[in-house]
């Protein structure tokens, strides 16, 4: 209990690390009631085409080259978004936790395979990747998130595994095993603890890196064509960039402040977290 | 009887780049239940090679086991498979560390690991484990242990955290009791008082303890048995107060005098001349002596064997052998 509310006051020692946090709290709870403050599918014309932001109480954000409500679609997009952004970090840091952790902790041969495995990953460009993968697997939101897993998972790895050497060796280790410990459960109960602390902020950027790679699928029209997101909302509306650009703008800075926001939780956490900035 | 614990003729080596380097050479020592054995020596003599190879627990590369058996209650563990090695450890066999500061795992509280280490080898209930856990901070001496078992290592001073780390390695009663070096990381008065705790849980239990150490001051309070090491082998054992009265081999004659003591205060501290051989560089003879002040001829060319010029004793020395064969004592066991 102690150890929480330590946890927060180092977190909330960073005033820009809070201010994403409170971006972030704005963004979750819009991806929340999106079915209550827009009831109606997103995705239905509802409306005159192109109408501008902030000239119709219908329409607060306007509406698209279609007709449909661009806030409805950016608040059910927020779902989208975050969600993939979400699994798809659980899906990097499962993948690069394990491959880091046992590539570690078993050393030799099984530390040369595996990050030979992952240098081989890291040198397919991501994008490319990502998109390979999601026009092998099919258009669906599950795949694009795996996909993006799959592509975003080394840095975790490479990381995790530089956490499990130095810990490792450590005699509490060794003291473990004494006491006729197994490896696995050393792996996850004892050495794990110590070497989460960097890898949950390194995961927290991984979102933020998730939601501009899904981003970046839906623009370029691969994603899942019946669910709205922000990149798609962007991809829509690229063609009509130089007359109705807020088509482009709106779902564009809300990516911005996600990401922006992940980012700065992602440095609070690091302050919270590492050991050696505490008790400063 | 057979003993409880023997090591016979343990050979462990280091695969190293500069070559295979023989860190323990066939070592044997038997410690029977409720006896206390000293291993003593200095720094990478391979006293603690050799009680990590009694857990099979070596660093492994570069560390082997290359020869010899150790033989608990008659069954060989250098043979065991991991599985049924580790059933061995902890409950047959526990081993307390140096520095107690970081055998704790700093992210896990106290109570955790010691009900961790509880249920390792007993299945029962998270609750039946947190009672035994008290039970065992409480035998250890630690005050208020209920309220301690949230307690995280950072907040234990050093004394406390060996406390903890003996309290976990007696929780599955085991019959051998390893300490290495468990009060070097401690201060004088702390120390007295964990080898006093120590003494009184194996009285209780009649454990088995094998204790490793460089201070022949740990040696003369808990010790029955006394072997000394000297570059990976035994070149002297002895019943501790035989062995303070007249140590046989002329290292341990060194070790002795090189103790300070308040008696010669003032004084300049003894030291043995020269320095411990490196494992790649070991002599063809006794690899004592260029450093030995009794050293002849054969003891440069031959490496001398243990043999017993006195009942229970043994030494490996040419010198010693010479002594006691000129005044007619028996030679050889």
């Amino acid at each position: 209990m102690t150890a929480t509310i330590d946890f927060a006051r180092r977190f909330a020692r960073n005033r820009a690390a809070l201010a994403g946090f409170a971006l972030l709290l704005v963004v979750i709870a819009f991806a929340i009631t999106a079915p209550w403050l827009f009831p109606r599918p997103p995705l239905r014309i509802v409306g005159r085409p192109e109408v501008w932001p902030f000239l119709s109480w219908r329409f607060p954000l306007g509406t698209d080259s279609l007709g449909r409500d661009i806030a409805a679609m950016v608040a059910h997009g927020a779902r989208t978004t975050l969600l993939i952004g979400l699994f798809a970090s659980l899906t990097a840091t499962l993948i690069g936790v394990t491959i880091g952790a046992t590539a570690a902790y078993f050393g030799g041969w099984v530390d040369e395979a595996l990050m030979r495995f992952t240098e081989l990953f890291q040198t397919i460009p991501n994008l490319i990747f990502v998109l390979t993968i999601v026009l092998i697997l099919g258009q669906k939101i599950a795949y694009i998130t795996l996909a993006v897993g799959i592509v975003t998972w080394t840095p975790i790895a490479r990381l995790t595994r530089a956490e499990f050497l130095t810990l490792r060796d450590r005699e509490f280790v060794q003291a473990c095993r004494s006491m006729g410990m197994g490896d696995v459960r050393i792996m996850l109960r004892e050495i794990l603890p110590n070497a989460l602390p960097p890898v949950i902020v390194l995961a927290s950027l991984v979102v933020a890196g998730a939601i501009l790679f899904e981003s970046a699928v839906s623009f370029l029209g691969l994603g899942d064509p019946d669910v709205s997101s922000w990149g798609r909302l962007i991809g829509d509306g690229r063609t009509l960039i130089r007359t109705s650009w807020y088509i482009c703008a709106v779902p564009g800075i809300a990516i911005m402040l996600t990401v922006l926001a992940l980012n700065l939780i992602g440095d609070g956490l690091n302050d919270a977290l590492n050991p050696k900035l505490r008790d400063r | 009887m057979a003993p409880l614990l023997e090591i016979d003729r343990l050979s462990v080596s280091l695969f190293t780049r500069a070559g295979v380097l023989p860190a323990v050479d066939g070592l044997s020592l038997r410690v029977d239940a409720g006896e206390t054995v000293a291993i003593v020596g200095e720094s990478g003599c391979g006293k603690s090679l050799s009680a990590l190879a009694v857990m099979r627990l070596l660093p492994e590369p570069p560390a082997r086991i290359v020869g010899g058996a150790v033989r608990l209650a008659g069954r060989d563990l250098v043979t065991l498979s991991e599985g049924a090695m580790r059933r061995v450890r902890g409950k047959e066999v526990s081993m307390i560390f140096q520095d107690p500061m970081t055998s704790l795992n700093p992210v896990v509280p106290i109570g955790a690991q010691l009900i961790e280490a509880i249920r390792q080898h007993n299945p029962i209930s998270h609750r039946a484990a947190q009672a035994r856990a008290v039970a065992l901070l409480e035998k250890v001496r630690i005050p208020d242990a209920a309220r301690r078992l949230d307690d995280y290592p950072h907040q234990l001073s050093g004394g406390m955290s060996q406390r903890v780390m003996i309290a976990m390695a007696i929780a599955c009663e085991p019959k051998v009791l390893i300490a290495d070096e468990p009060t070097t990381a401690l201060d004088v008065t702390i120390q007295a008082q964990i080898l006093k705790l120590m003494q009184e849980l194996q009285a209780a239990s009649n454990m088995a303890v094998v204790i490793i150490t460089h201070d022949l001051g740990v040696v003369a309070e808990t010790a029955d048995r006394v072997a000394v090491m000297y570059a990976g082998r035994k070149v002297e054992e002895a019943p501790v107060e035989a062995l303070f009265e007249r140590p046989l081999h002329p290292y341990t004659r060194g070790l002795l005098g090189a103790t300070p003591s308040p008696a010669r205060f003032g004084g300049r501290l003894a030291d043995i001349a020269g320095t411990v051989p490196s494992l790649a560089e070991l002599p063809a003879g006794c690899a004592f002596a260029q450093r030995c002040p009794l050293a002849f001829e054969r003891c440069r060319l031959e490496r001398p064997a243990l043999s017993a010029p006195l009942p229970h004793r043994l030494a490996a020395c040419f010198a010693t052998e010479k002594e006691f064969s000129r005044d007619g004592a028996p030679v050889g066991s």
